[in-house]
């Protein structure tokens, strides 16, 4: 199996393609992190900052047409602001791992370059007549077929991980090595506000958006092993993926859409307590997340493994 | 000595909606044979051989490698097993020895010196650390072979193996495949279009017709049963008609000749000497006796002819 699954991570890494999506996400990633301390200001008043921070998003909040989701933000954060100035807590210092916690959107790009490569796991073999010469050996089809989903998980684990180290490195430069103790102020669940590690929040953020990723990883693997169509495969995942983000808001009025996936695929609304409706839990989301990821495993499996190879 | 066939088929059958793309195939092939599979396109071979490597599923009856079935005990009757299906496709953007580890590490007991020996085999040493993408047909067509024979099957299939190699990379395929044969035991089984070709380097051939096995013998008896050869005699062209009526007195049936001078005779090899003899005393001129032999060419137009 080990050896398997080295042959997938080669023929994985060996491609140019492979080394593209790599170098791009490691340049955005530095370059979001510039961006992040070039709006920055490192302010000597801590009260007179939250002070204005809890002015403008009382100004916010008055305005009528805001999204529910924009609008949660922003109570969020003027809670947080008030608790600040009432109990005299200061803003934590800046620091690599509270800036990490920004870069939720990131885990987009991760989403969508593992999408890219896992679409090619089984119909690249196909189109490119491969897979009858990777089938005549002495390995159950199901072997195969798991080794190439686990070289494709590791993949995206290798771009969660990338993600993490240049975006911690980068900050790094800007604001020191930072205080494993940091904490900072966040909502739980039960929407109180508590102080917490902020190196924790940063774990659970990307060690938990593993599900999310895993999610759209299988979703392109089973399309790509369905229709042995890499393009097709590649165009469906990212078509439901942004139609599935902009259905995380009709969630918030449609109960039976928290069934989805998709209102369940953004781990940071859980650090930052924004769930899509309030019964929403990490847990669930989780759960809901890891039905689809074995369902869909299960039928590429099923085609998989009764299919006949003719191409 | 293992007496077991290395290959049996029994009533392999491959139907796709209604119609039985190959029919009832049965036949075993023993180690130490080629063995030719021939037939006009769409025959059905490449379709046999994907159910020989358990690609696709067989309708009907089994197939046997060194005794597993591949459908029931895939695992131990595919280790048995090198092929090329249809074309030679390999991974474009590995190297030609990226391909071949990716091979060895499918199976065990692939040494790196058992991967330099075949790369030495196959003639590309010069290029086997070139990206395949950069390779000629050829030699695309050496590197199948290649990891077909990496882990040294006993039974080798080839299908079209000759596909795109130059003559003399035909002739050292032949002479190796005969030799892996003949000497190491292993079962070949090539399909191939190069009707010339089987004849040099099989032992035995099967002709399919439209998924049917239409005649199975060695291949001594398939190029030379079934009468009469042509045997082509050039005499003088003025002697021509003398000559002719000399032949029919013999009871020979001359065929329509193609120039002056050429007579086409229907008879026996040891016939020859006596007809020789005939002309001579006649006081005609004889310049040249030819065997015609009918080529594994004529015969097979004629078997695949027959059937229709
Ligand atoms: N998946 C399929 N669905 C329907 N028909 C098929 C399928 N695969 C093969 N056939 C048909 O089966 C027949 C045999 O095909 P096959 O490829 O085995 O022929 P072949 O003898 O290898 O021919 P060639 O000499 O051209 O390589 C053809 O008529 C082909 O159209
Ligand atoms: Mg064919």
């Amino acid at each position: 199996m080990s050896g398997l699954i080295a042959n997938e991570s080669m023929k994985i890494y060996s491609r140019k393609l492979t080394w593209i999506l790599l170098l791009l996400l490691v340049a955005v990633t530095i370059g979001a992190s510039v961006l992040g301390k070039m709006n920055t200001k490192s302010s000597e008043d801590w009260r007179a900052e939250a002070i204005q921070l809890a002015h403008q998003y009382e100004e916010r909040l008055k305005i009528t047409e805001l999204s529910p989701a924009l609008r949660a933000d922003a109570e969020n954060k003027l809670k947080i602001a008030e608790y600040r100035l009432e109990n005299d807590i200061p803003t934590s210092p800046n620091n690599p791992w509270s800036a990490l916690l920004t870069f939720s959107g990131l885990m987009e790009m991760v989403i969508i370059f593992a999408i890219v490569i896992a679409a090619d796991m089984v119909a690249g073999e196909y189109t490119a007549g491969t897979m009858k010469l990777l089938l005549i050996r002495p390995h159950s089809r199901t072997k195969i077929l798991l080794s190439k989903y686990i070289a494709v998980s590791l993949f995206a684990v290798v771009m969660l991980a990338l993600l993490v180290v240049f975006g911690y490195a980068t900050n790094a430069l800007f604001y020191g090595l930072g205080d494993i103790h940091t904490t900072d102020l966040f909502l739980n669940r039960q929407g109180q506000i508590v102080q917490q590690n902020v190196l924790m929040q940063v774990i659970k953020m990307y060690g938990l958006s593993i599900f999310p990723v895993m999610g759209y990883v299988t979703l392109a693997f089973a399309v790509s092993t369905i229709l042995r169509n890499s393009a097709l495969a590649v165009g469906i995942s990212l078509f439901i993926m942004i139609v599935g983000n902009s259905m995380i808001e009709a969630t918030a009025k449609m109960e039976g859409l928290k069934y989805l996936p998709f209102a369940n695929s953004d781990i940071s609304l859980y650090i930052f307590h924004l769930p899509a409706r309030p019964e929403m839990t990490l847990g669930f989301s989780i759960s809901v997340l890891f039905a689809y990821i074995f369902a869909l495993t299960f039928i590429s499996w099923m085609v998989f493994k009764k299919r006949d190879v003719s191409i | 000595m293992d007496q077991m066939p290395v290959v049996q088929l029994r009533h392999a059958t491959k139907r796709i909606g209604s119609k039985n793309i190959v029919n009832d195939l049965s036949f075993d092939i023993p180690a130490g044979e080629v063995f030719g599979f021939l037939g006009p396109n769409g025959a059905g071979k490449t379709t046999t051989i994907r159910m020989m490597v358990g690609l696709i599923k067989i309708s009907q009856g089994d197939i046997l490698i060194k005794g597993q079935s591949i459908t029931k005990n895939f695992n131990k009757a595919i280790q048995n097993v090198g092929a090329i299906v249809e074309n030679p496709d390999l991974y474009k953007y590995l190297t030609g020895y990226q391909n071949l580890k990716h091979y060895a590490r499918m199976v065990s007991g692939v040494t790196k010196a058992r991967i330099s020996e075949i790369v030495e085999i196959v003639g590309l040493k010069d290029r086997i650390h070139d990206k395949v993408k950069t390779y000629s047909l050829g030699m695309r067509q050496r590197l199948g072979i290649a990891q077909a024979l990496l882990h040294s099957p006993s039974l080798l299939i080839l299908d079209e193996p000759t596909n795109g190699l130059d003559p003399a990379g035909i002739h050292e395929l032949r002479n190796y495949l005969k030799r892996l044969a003949h000497e190491e035991g292993v079962a070949v089984f090539v399909s191939s279009h190069l009707l010339s070709e089987m004849e040099l380097m099989c032992d035995r051939v099967g002709v399919l017709q439209a998924g049917k096995l239409v005649s199975i013998q060695n291949i001594k008896d398939f190029v030379h049963k079934g009468g009469a050869s042509r045997v082509c005699v050039t005499v003088e062209p003025a002697q021509t008609e003398q000559a002719k009526r000399l032949i029919a007195s013999l009871n020979k049936i001359t065929l329509p000749e193609e120039n002056p001078g050429q007579l086409l005779i229907q008879m026996n090899k040891d016939e020859i000497p006596a007809v020789n003899r005939l002309l001579m005393d006649a006081g005609i001129q004889v310049y040249s006796i030819q065997m015609q032999e009918q080529t594994l060419e004529d015969k097979f137009l004629e078997i695949t002819e027959d059937k229709k």
